[in-house]
């Protein structure tokens, strides 16, 4: 996929898929003119395998699927050096973010399950307690990522520093963020929001 | 009780109740010293922070929202610790006000009306602006003289540029001044603006031992007694995790990293207890003897 | 005894990197004949020519040697200089001790050695010069411009609205050139007919332009502001007296299929024909290889149809010599063919395209003529295979251009602002249709020129791909466009439709044989050279010839007008006195000596060497001489160095000069 040879014509450029992206970014996508200043100063790059211009690059030709089969954009860490110096001002964060959207709820052809499993159990916490636990959600991200001895030593240091909180308090708004997700649920159904 | 001087309503966002909750303790410790009101705002909820804008904008922009509305209920401009739910809120602030079709989908969301007239500032912003300088500089009781501190803005303070406000984002200085203004000297560094690999910590551990392995090192070099950092998710990547980096990279900092509060509470005469030193992972106690500031 | 000052420049650090020039001062000062010497910084700076007039008051200096750069550089300014400080200026004389010396040499001890000889030989030289005095020569204040494309028309218009006689050349029917073939320009799309036909217009009607069309130049002799230039009026076989441009002769002439090549093949033309509507003159012209009349006899409608009886198939051509005073040269350029090479050419076609022959695959003047309104389409853009609307175009940049292999190093520098524009009217004009690029770079230097390339990729949606094409094939009615995008590393095959190729901008063929005729000199690819890149951006180097336009050069439409004015203003200012003052360097006879072999009128390369008689009281002829008229010598002593009885000298280069000069070393 990598490496295949590219057939361009208008069927096989989903610009449609761009136009997405340029929609839920609010950034242009054709402004890039490939620089490369993004990828000079994204601290991620040498873990990624598309780098963040390639990645506007294959937007540019509508080839959606060789950008959400990779891991690159999983692995940005949305410091938002990019969106700060292009000088196009083209919103490579908010790009990305839209990019990330759009695999999830395509439920991503992404390898890059470990991320996309913290994220989701962050949002879940959000859901469940209104605030982040953060012992909660690292015990659970060990054991369903198999990775159970993961910070094993780490665990109780932070315990006996008093940094992770077992007990947690109920947050009387959890009725209204209930609400605001099964809102924002409807509205996708009814194609309102993106 | 005195009168307070400025008075704030107050979002610590999740980490300053928990991993950071020395964050929260020294910042209340400081601002009561200083005679600035904080009023937490009741039932605050998380802001979504990075996982959420991740992958679904529009909950971002929504917890976000609830959060400001929440907090119109509570006197004073918002103040906000963690640099983090700062960048969120004030991006949400920023993404409203320009883009009507989502600010129209977020009150569906939310089920009311949008506000997004609040000023939601940074501790950073409140001590170096509205309460000044001179004034944090006359407050000072035990001058923090000799201490080399090596500023850390991290990410999220200053990017992008027109969303925090803060300060210039390539050559901000903020930091630097409040710090001086306790007597310690700040240094000057290459990786202050750098990113430490935020919340890769759970999910992908060794990136962050990758770039706050960098910063850590450029700290160093910079003959810097210790980091001072203003983002929970930055104090944990190089202070929880600074001895695994140490170990992946064969090397030895043995670097304090403090939260702002804590240094400015040394220096403001706040009780050395009621500065949570004892939780940090790297322990700051002999820097700090060796100094004469304890 | 000689009281001689000696100058040393440092040129920055551009001399004293490797000579000693404190050195060279302090041995100066001490060649017998020498004053003063001494050195500093920057010479020909006004410090520097302070320096050099402050020393020849005070030390009563009778010659200068400055010791700088190639006369070339700045002979007259120090000569200037000398003639401020009340010397004669033929009296100061340069040692180029940087362009023969530092520039060339390593080795500091050798080459302060070398600086200091070449110092000593211009002293003894400078000891031998005798005051001279210019020579002044009329100048002919009419004006003679080659071509008539937009540099030829805004020339001969800027010069003869200044009052002065122009005399318009053109080797096609019309003027116009290029421009006038183009839809609409960049960077604004304002259509090039409707900038271009009233200025065409304007030249018919000005009084003080005279306008010589299907005519090429024959043969030019003279000097600056003393030109003879022959003029071949090629036969039109109709008579532009009595022709009213009515057209019925192009209407009714039978023979009707000639491929036009104003619209680059794509449509066509009678064999009596004006080659598009709006020509000027509006008066056509019998192409004699195609017309069925001079191939076979018969025929002769267009005779027999023309009211005003205009058409004369007896019509020869004619020669005709014109005086004038200067030349401004403005040939164009002509676009790069990919079709195969002649074996041995330096410049390689392009099999890897189909050298030519996949009739969708066309150049950048044949979109142009697709796409323009008063194209063979009507503006419409149709394939040339078969008339249908391409949906997938591809654009190729750089081919020819930056390709060594090709044979061609050099940028063409309009390709990328006039594909862009081509994605754009493409877009106007099919909705559906897809526009891709390939380019290495984009390169768009120039006013509202980078915003305008990129309106074409942001706004009207044209694919850049970064990247050359490596391959063109037909396959089935589509061409396969093998290209690669660097970028993201990988291969990229379009199924194009139609395929447009920016082909570089060549010189004219026969541009070389004009430069000869002309005698000024042009590059490896036969574009014409200016007298220095920098500072004399539009004169030859030999005088009172001007450049305009592409044939210096690739060049777009701003900077060919830009440049045809500063040619105009070139000859404006010649114009501007009644006598030329020239450089007194010539050659002189000794009449008593000279044996009338007469060889020096045979290698003169200026026709300058007369035969001149001697005659007594009485009138009676006792012999002939040779004479060198002064106004027309060049000064490159040809004639010196051939001259069997040593009966012509040059002066400030005399025999004498030049036996001291060697002397001294």
């Amino acid at each position: 996929m990598k490496n295949s040879k590219m057939h361009l014509s208008t069927e096989t450029m989903n610009l449609g898929f761009v136009r997405k992206v340029e929609a839920l970014s609010g950034s242009s996508v054709r402004r890039c003119f490939q620089c490369g200043k993004c990828s000079a100063g994204c601290p991620m790059r040498t873990f990624m395998e598309h780098p963040p211009n390639r990645i506007v690059r294959l937007l540019q030709l509508g080839q959606w699927e060789r950008v959400l089969a990779g891991r690159s954009i999983w692995y940005c860490a949305s410091c938002e050096t990019c969106s700060t110096r292009c000088p196009n001002k083209v919103d490579l964060a908010a790009i990305m973010d839209a990019l990330r959207k759009l695999s999830w709820d395509a439920n991503g052809p992404s390898k890059e399950s470990y991320v996309q499993l913290a994220n989701r159990l962050f949002i879940e916490n959000i859901k469940t307690y209104g605030r982040q636990y953060e012992m909660r959600l690292a015990a659970v991200f060990n054991i369903k990522s198999g990775q159970f001895m993961k910070d094993f030593l780490l665990g109780p240091k932070l315990l006996t520093k008093g940094k992770l909180k077992v007990f947690h308090q109920k947050n009387r708004n959890i009725g209204e963020i209930e609400q605001i997700f099964s809102r924002i649920e409807e509205m996708r159904k009814k194609g309102e929001a993106p | 009780m005195t009168k307070n001087l400025l008075n704030y309503s107050y979002y610590p966002g999740c980490s300053l109740h928990a991993s950071a909750k020395e964050y929260d303790e020294s910042t209340k410790g400081v601002f009561k010293a200083l005679r600035i009101g904080l009023k937490e705002v009741p039932d605050w909820f998380c802001c979504g922070a990075t996982p959420a804008h991740n992958v679904d904008e529009l909950l971002s922009l929504s917890l976000c929202a609830k959060n400001l509305s929440l907090a119109d209920n509570v006197e004073g401009d918002l103040a906000v610790a963690c640099a983090a739910c700062f960048s969120r809120l004030k991006t949400t602030q920023h993404r409203l006000t320009e883009n009507d079709i989502k600010r129209k989908q977020v009150e569906t969301a939310i089920a009311g009306s949008v506000s997004l007239e609040k000023p939601v500032k940074h501790l950073l912003e409140i001590l170096a602006k509205d309460y000044g300088l001179d004034r944090l500089a006359d407050a000072v009781k035990k001058p923090l003289t000799g201490l080399k501190v090596a500023t850390y803005y991290g990410c999220l303070l200053t990017r992008p540029p027109d969303v925090p406000e803060l300060d210039c984002c390539e050559a901000p200085t903020i930091m630097e001044n409040v710090i001086a203004a306790t007597g310690a000297e700040p240094v000057s560094w290459s990786h202050r603006l750098e990113c430490c690999g935020a919340n890769f910590t759970l999910s992908r551990p060794g990136v962050v031992l990758n770039l706050s392995n960098a910063i850590l090192a450029s700290a160093k070099r910079a003959g810097a007694d210790c980091i001072m950092v203003a983002c929970p998710l930055c104090h944990g990547n190089l202070d929880i995790r600074q001895k695994e980096i140490e170990e992946a990279n064969g090397t030895r900092y043995g670097m304090p990293v403090f939260y702002m509060t804590q240094l400015l509470g040394l220096a403001v005469g706040v009780p050395t207890g009621k500065l949570g030193l004892e939780s940090m992972i790297v322990n700051p106690l002999p820097l700090l003897r060796e100094k004469q500031l304890l | 005894m000689s009281r001689i000052g000696v100058f040393v420049c440092h040129c920055g650090e551009n001399i004293s990197r490797t000579v000693d020039v404190e050195r060279v001062a302090e041995a100066a000062g001490h060649i017998s004949g020498v004053a003063y010497a001494t050195d500093y910084k920057y010479m020909c700076s006004d410090p520097g020519q302070g320096l050099l007039k402050k020393a020849v008051a005070e030390h009563k200096l009778d010659g200068l040697v400055v010791a700088a750069c190639s006369p070339r550089m700045h002979e007259k300014t120090f000569r200037n200089a000398a003639k401020a400080a009340g010397l004669n200026p033929f009296l100061c004389e340069m040692a180029n001790i940087r362009e023969h010396c530092s520039w060339v040499h390593e080795d500091r001890e050798e080459a302060t050695a070398k600086a200091i000889d070449i110092v000593r030989l211009m002293v003894e030289r400078v000891k031998k010069d005798k005051a001279l005095q210019p020579i002044t020569v009329p100048i002919t204040k009419r004006a003679l411009v080659i071509g008539g494309g937009i540099a030829g028309i805004q020339a001969a218009l800027d010069i003869a609205d200044c009052g002065h006689q122009v005399l318009l050349v053109e080797r096609e029917p019309s003027i116009g050139g290029h421009m006038a073939q183009l839809s609409e320009t960049f960077p604004t799309l304002d259509c090039s007919q409707c900038i271009m036909t009233p200025k065409m217009v304007d030249v018919a009607n000005h009084p003080n332009i005279k306008l010589y069309t299907w005519s090429e130049i024959e043969n030019v002799d003279g000097y600056i502001g003393n030109f003879q230039v022959t003029i071949r009026k090629k036969a039109r076989s109709v008579d532009m007296d009595k022709c009213t441009g009515c057209g019925v002769c192009m209407a009714k002439c039978p023979q009707k299929k000639i491929k036009s090549k104003f619209d680059c093949g794509l449509g066509t033309r009678p064999a009596i024909y004006v080659p598009f509507p709006q020509a000027v003159p509006n008066a056509p012209v019998i192409d004699r290889e195609n017309c069925t009349y001079f191939k076979s006899g018969k025929c002769g409608v267009c005779a027999k149809v023309c009211g005003p009886g205009a058409v004369d198939y007896d019509q020869q051509d004619e020669l005709i010599t014109e005086p004038v005073g200067a030349i401004v040269v403005a040939t164009g350029f002509e676009l790069y063919s990919i079709a195969e090479k002649p074996k041995g050419s330096s410049i390689k076609g392009y099999g890897e395209f189909g050298h030519g022959t996949i009739p969708d695959v066309i150049d950048g003047m044949t979109f142009e003529r697709l796409a323009s309104a008063s194209g063979p389409t009507g503006g419409k853009i149709l394939r040339p295979s078969d008339g249908r609307e391409p949906k997938q175009v591809v654009f190729v940049q750089c081919v020819g251009s930056r390709a060594r292999e090709k044979g061609i190093s050099y940028c063409s520098k309009v390709c990328c602002m006039y594909t862009a524009k081509h994605t754009m009217l493409y877009k106007h004009k099919v909705h559906d249709g897809q526009a891709y690029v390939f380019f290495m770079d984009a390169r768009t230097p120039g006013k509202s020129y980078d915003e305008f390339w990129r309106r074409a990729v942001e706004e009207e949606e044209a694919v850049y791909i970064r990247g050359m094409v490596s391959r063109l094939y037909q396959k089935g009615d589509k061409i396969v466009v093998m290209g690669s995008d660097v970028l993201v590393g990988v291969q990229v095959e379009i199924e194009a439709d139609l395929v447009v190729l920016a082909t570089a901008v060549q010189p004219r063929q026969g541009a070389d044989s004009l430069a000869q005729k002309l005698g000024i000199s042009y590059d490896t690819y036969n574009f014409y050279s200016e007298a220095h890149a920098k500072l004399k951006p539009v004169e030859c180097a030999t005088a009172g010839i001007y450049l305009a336009g592409a044939c210096q050069g690739p060049k777009d439409i701003p900077d060919t007008v830009s440049q045809a004015s500063a040619a105009a203003a070139k000859v404006m200012t010649l114009f501007a006195k009644d006598q030329l003052e020239r450089e007194p360097i010539v050659a002189r006879v000794n009449e008593r000596n000279c044996v009338a072999c007469f060889y020096c009128k045979k290698v003169c390369p200026y026709g300058a060497v007369e035969e001149k008689e001697i005659r007594d009281r009485q009138g009676n002829l006792v012999r002939v001489v040779a004479y060198v008229n002064p106004g027309v010598c060049g000064g490159c002593g040809t004639c010196q160095a051939t001259c069997p009885s040593k009966s012509v000298e040059l002066d400030g280069y005399t025999d004498e000069q030049v036996m001291a000069m060697i002397e001294a070393l």
